[in-house]
């Protein structure tokens, strides 16, 4: 009996133990706690915490082998572009202070901001604008993402430098940059399009890589920038710290440093709300659903001024092959419900990728849902019966679920592959799914989504005959008269409406839940892969 | 048994060199590449994929890549990243400390108090501490561990505020023990959770069998102490699956928790893991895999070792004949 | 009548271990028999009712983000998480106990591979085979098995290799081989049924582990086929914060099915376990 309570005994030990600890741990929370306030009372150490679903990659900013926003984001940060863009296509300064067309809209000359320095002290110059560009379109170079640069004349169409040639960026004077291009532009359409893709490079500092080994040299595991924030420390692919770059020439961040940490996108909201972030990109999205769980824990939620998303229904050319098979597909698939299970209210049905509002557009879509006339046109277009596949993410199995009840009432049979992003984009570009379900962030151009995918140098829905895209994308690249182009856009259009090498969706309108700690965000501008940082200012 | 241990270490290398070798295949099989992997991907030119996956040296067959990788490893490197362009040692570096915190913290708390339970649970299964063990190892069986997250994080930080929902560190707190602990209580609550059952199981089946041999009859006729039978005699002869269950937690302990890691934006090898995975980064997959068959190599021999030890009748002539 | 079997007389007169079984054979028949009765439809949306509507007559549980009935997803997902559960231990028994007698009993060559492989399987990292095996076969509830139960071999014929080694010395097996049985008569006759209990009481959990890690699965991006249901992802659900505050009769039904499901699995395993121990029975 005596060692039955001894076993007793220890085991009430063993538990106080784990009380205690339990006990010692929240007191050293209590600890951080205070200590935490302190630091802010006095002014030092202010923190923001900044939540991202998605790792970046390298930190050299041409070198993002994902290519995804959620790298630009984090070169926004670091490094510096020219301008600062908004989602309505409004461009303001940033490391150029001003711009102007020029050389009949083949140029374009940037006044840069004669306050801009690298995190070294050195100014930036027009000079290492023009060595950065030099640098990434010489072939040697192992960049990404070059063919954002083919534009620039001296350029081959995969961006890179054509031998004997040079790039068209001059620097005129120490503080004026000229692009030249091969086509007219412009200016701020070059911005929308391009200035997410362009940063300065400290150019002084590279000097001794070799172009073959700059990116993968150990120069980007600690890298100096001309951005608002400066480099600090970075556990790849899970934690990034920066500081605010107090000479930064629109201003100091209202922060000391910036803590970016990758989490799952379901605990976004839920650390938002618990205090343990301030923010999270991209400009604390989140779904009509969740607004009133935000509202009622005290936050406010702001509506987007422009749309955020556009969806689409990508489709295999090759094995959809007629197009009265994709204009059933079209007509079968009820968008207005579609987008409702997507945005809830905040959608808005589309049979264009042109962003609705801009002078582009088409007058709106009506729902062109109709069973009937599905089932006719399958008829037509000798439909056998045969089962396609539809590949979609993980996320959008709910959507895709909808859209299979939807080709399934009219007789066409569809299979659901749920795969990881990178195999449906695969399997689309060569050709093993038939049906791909994609999203993409939409700009003011009216090529945004057309001009890189129908083209001979990606053709990703395989469409076997390119000529009249071709033909009329390059015609409104290089049409300056604005009526005149409009027109060769509605042609455009009306080529897509009927060939349907993709179904357009609709297009989502974002909310952005508001930092109840840091002011002064620009919420929507963050879609344009752009954060005005230098205006944030952490208030608690 | 040094001559046993050498041959045991040498018997192992061809199961390394085998994993590693079905990992590079069916990595390789999986339909995508980093190429395609790019967000961006399906707006990247054909030519720029091309080029990139030439660049990395994917345009080669599979099998002349493994072996550049396995010559690479021979000579001690595990490349760069394809995804960063670091080095993959210093990026698993990076991670395998919060790993070993995360899920070390949770094995070993679920150890200290699943064996207890467990013995006691044997011992007198229909007393309090049978019930307890009962209904812990009911949770432990039943919550998927993504939903023990969730409502964890609900409850804890939402709720009632206590808890951090994500994190390693408070940011600019500066990396107080004390403020580890207190981010640390939540995702090492879930592992240690999801581990308890089975050890809390193991225990008290082992030393339920132990309990009703003869011998502890005997001893308990001859009127030994009821918490000496138990512990001594009892517990003693159970250890062998007991500690079988601990070993088998080791590989897990480095190769983190994928999930609680994932969700708790922890900083570990599990994360990494899936980040790697998902982007296609082959070199970072493969450094990982040979850190966790090196883990699970070795505990397999220190399990083997420990059956020889407690059961001296098996002897050192077993293996590697 | 014919005589039955002591360990299941033993097994039925636990009581709580026969609550256990009958709650399971129940379950079965419930989620088996059910939606024949039902007239909803798991995968189709109703349009009338909408999206997320709140339980009424016509959807006792609601419906879900598609507007589908969430009670006849959760029969269907029943079905599902139920066989992958089944399916997958049993595979994972199937292979484990035959390899885990024959390198424990045999030694040399057999202990030498077979333990080989068991570390190889052992130290895949799980997700890279599985993605791998999903990619290359399409998302199927029977790879899903495949990969659950192909990996789940492992730790069975450890653990019954383990055991094999400590029996084979024992006592009534040397006096069974003095008596001049053969391999095959001590392996299954003597061997077997003293290494066989652990595995009886780690099969039910193996069972119960397999239906989280197919949840685990869907979580991670690569569960079964879309629109298929299945306990896990509809437990999964819950991830979104507004259905996790205002609609616990999306999340909750699954979840406590996962629960009992588990605790009626872990009653059977002792049950089982102790009724099938010999001396345990007298």
């Amino acid at each position: 009996m005596k060692t039955q309570r001894k076993t007793r005994l220890a085991v009430l030990a063993l538990a106080a133990a784990l009380v205690g600890s339990l006990l010692l741990s929240s007191c050293g929370q209590q600890e951080t706690q205070t200590g935490d306030q302190t630091q802010t009372q006095s002014g030092q150490a202010v923190n923001v915490n900044y939540g991202i679903s998605n790792p970046w990659d390298s930190l050299m900013p041409y070198y993002s082998v994902s290519g995804s926003n959620y790298s630009r984001i984090i070169y926004d940060k670091i490094y510096d572009r020219l301008a600062y863009v908004q989602p309505d296509g409004t461009c303001l300064p940033r490391a150029a202070s001003s711009w102007e067309s020029a050389e009949e809209g083949y140029a374009i000359v940037f006044h840069l901001d004669e306050k801009a320095a690298f995190h070294d002290g050195t100014p930036v110059t027009a000079q290492h604008w023009v060595d950065t560009l030099t640098l990434i379109t010489d072939p040697a170079c192992q960049i990404l993402g070059r063919g954002t640069f083919a534009c620039l004349t001296g350029t081959d169409e995969e961006g890179a430098v054509q031998a004997g040639q040079k790039v068209g960026a001059e620097a005129v004077d120490e503080h004026t940059l000229k692009l030249t291009f091969k086509n007219p532009v412009v200016p701020e359409e070059f911005l929308v399009d391009k200035n997410r893709e362009l940063y300065v490079l400290p150019t002084h500092l590279l000097t001794d890589i070799a172009p073959a080994d700059l990116v993968t040299d150990d120069f980007w595991l600690s890298p100096v920038g001309s951005g608002p924030c400066k480099f600090v420390s970075e556990v790849s692919g899970s934690t990034l710290v920066l500081e605010s770059n107090p000479d930064y020439q629109l201003g100091a961040p209202g922060f000391d440093t910036l803590t970016i940490t990758v989490m799952d996108k379901s605990n976004l909201l839920t650390a938002l709300i618990s205090g343990d972030l301030d923010y999270y990109a991209f400009g604390g999205s989140i779904t009509e659903e969740n607004r009133a769980v935000a509202e009622q824990a005290g936050f406010t939620v702001q509506e987007g001024t422009v749309p955020s998303t556009f969806y689409e229904l990508m489709l295999n050319n090759e094995t959809l092959s007629s197009p009265q098979l994709r204009q059933a597909i079209n007509a079968a698939l009820d968008k207005d419900l579609l987008c409702q299970q997507s945005t809830g209210t905040l959608g808005t049905v589309t049979d264009s990728s042109i962003l609705p509002g801009t002078d582009y557009a088409g007058p709106a879509a009506q729902s062109a849902y109709d069973p009937d006339k599905a089932k006719e046109l399958l008829a037509q277009a000798g439909y056998d019966g045969q089962t396609y596949t539809l590949a979609c993410t993980s996320q959008r199995a709910s959507l895709a679920a909808l859209i299979q009840q939807n080709l399934e009432a009219v007789g066409l049979k569809v299979e659901i592959e749920t795969v990881d992003s990178a195999t449906m984009f695969a399997g689309m570009n060569d050709g093993t799914y038939d049906m791909g379900v994609a999203s993409h962030t939409p700009t003011s151009l009216p090529l945004w989504f057309t001009g890189a995918r129908l083209t001979p140098q990606n053709n990703i829905f395989r469409v076997g005959d390119l000529s009249t895209y071709t033909t009329l994308i390059n015609a409104i690249g290089q049409e300056t008269n604005q009526t005149a182009r409009i027109d060769l856009v509605d042609e455009l259009e009306a080529y897509l409406k009927q060939q349907m090498p993709f179904v357009p969706l609709w297009f989502g309108d974002a909310l952005h839940v508001q930092s109840n700690t840091v002011t002064g965000i620009d919420y929507p501008s963050s879609a344009c892969c752009n954060e005005n940082v230098w205006q944030w200012q952490k208030t608690v | 048994m040094t001559n046993y241990l050498v041959k045991r270490v040498l018997g192992a290398l061809p199961v390394f060199f085998g994993i590693t070798l079905i990992v590079f295949f069916l990595m390789n099989m999986a339909p995508a590449t980093i190429a395609d992997a790019a967000g961006g991907g399906e707006a990247s030119s054909a030519a720029a994929r091309a080029a990139l996956e030439a660049n990395l040296g994917l345009d080669k067959p599979v099998p002349v890549r493994y072996l550049l990788w396995l010559k690479a490893l021979l000579s001690g490197e595990l490349g760069l990243s394809y995804r960063t362009g670091q080095p993959v040692l210093g990026m698993i570096g990076q991670r395998v400390l919060p790993s070993l915190i995360l899920t070390g913290t949770g094995v070993v708390a679920a150890v200290a108090i699943g064996i207890p339970l467990g013995v006691m649970a044997a011992w007198k299964p229909g007393g309090r501490w049978g019930k307890l063990a009962g209904g812990l190892t009911l949770l432990s069986f039943s919550a998927p561990g993504f939903f023990l997250c969730v409502l964890l994080i609900y409850f804890f930080s939402v709720r009632l505020g206590w808890l951090p929902a994500a994190g390693m560190y408070s940011a600019g707190g500066g990396g107080s023990l004390g403020d580890l602990l207190y981010h640390l209580l939540l995702p090492a609550g879930v592992v240690c959770l999801s581990n308890l059952g089975s050890l809390v199981r193991q225990t008290s089946s082992a030393c339920g069998e132990v309990l009703g041999e003869d011998y502890i009859r005997t001893a308990r006729a001859k009127g030994l102490p009821e918490g000496t039978v138990v512990w001594k005699h009892g517990f003693r002869t159970a250890l062998l699956p007991v500690v079988t269950t601990v070993l088998n937690h080791i590989p897990h302990i480095i190769g983190g928790s994928l999930v609680v890691e994932r969700i708790f934006g922890w900083p570990g090898m599990g994360s990494l893991l899936f980040t790697s995975v998902s982007s296609r980064d082959y070199t970072v997959i493969m450094g990982i895999t040979v850190v966790i068959a090196l883990t699970v190599l070795a505990t397999g021999i220190l399990m083997d070792i420990v059956y020889r030890l407690a059961d001296p009748g098996v002897g050192w002539g077993g293996e590697g004949r | 009548m014919r005589k039955s079997h002591p360990a299941l007389t033993a097994f039925w007169s636990d009581r709580r271990a026969a609550a256990a079984a009958i709650f399971l054979g129940v379950e079965i028949l419930l989620v088996l028999l059910l939606p024949l009765f039902l007239d909803q439809a798991p995968n189709l949306t109703d349009r009338a009712a909408g999206f997320w509507a709140p339980p009424s007559a016509q959807h006792l549980l609601g419906t879900d983000d598609v507007g589908r009935d969430i009670f006849a997803r959760l029969l269907h997902g029943g079905q599902i998480s139920l066989l992958v559960g089944f399916a997958s231990a049993g595979l994972g028994v199937v292979l484990g106990v035959p390899l885990g007698l024959l390198a424990g009993y045999k030694g040399g060559k057999w202990e030498y591979w077979i333990m080989r492989a068991c570390d190889t399987f052992q130290s895949f990292p799980s997700i890279i085979l599985v993605l791998a095996m999903v990619s290359l076969l399409g998302p199927s509830v029977w790879n899903i098995i495949l990969v659950i139960g192909g990996l789940g071999w492992a730790s069975v014929a450890r653990l019954v290799y383990g055991n094999t080694l400590s029996a084979k010395k024992a006592e009534y097996v040397e006096a069974s081989r003095a008596l001049g049985a053969g391999d095959g008569a001590i392996l299954f006759r003597t061997i077997l049924p003293n290494v066989v209990a652990p595995v009886w009481a780690v099969l039910p959990l193996k069972v119960v582990r397999a239906i989280l890690s197919e949840s685990s699965l869907s979580f991670l991006g690569v569960g079964l086929r879309t629109p298929q249901a299945s306990w896990g992802n509809l437990t999964q659900s819950a991830m979104e914060l507004v259905t996790l505050t205002t609609r616990p009769w999306a999340w909750l039904p699954p979840g406590l099915c996962i629960v009992a499901t588990a605790l009626a699995l872990l009653l059977v395993g002792e049950g089982l376990r102790k009724a099938l121990n010999p001396r345990k029975r007298q």
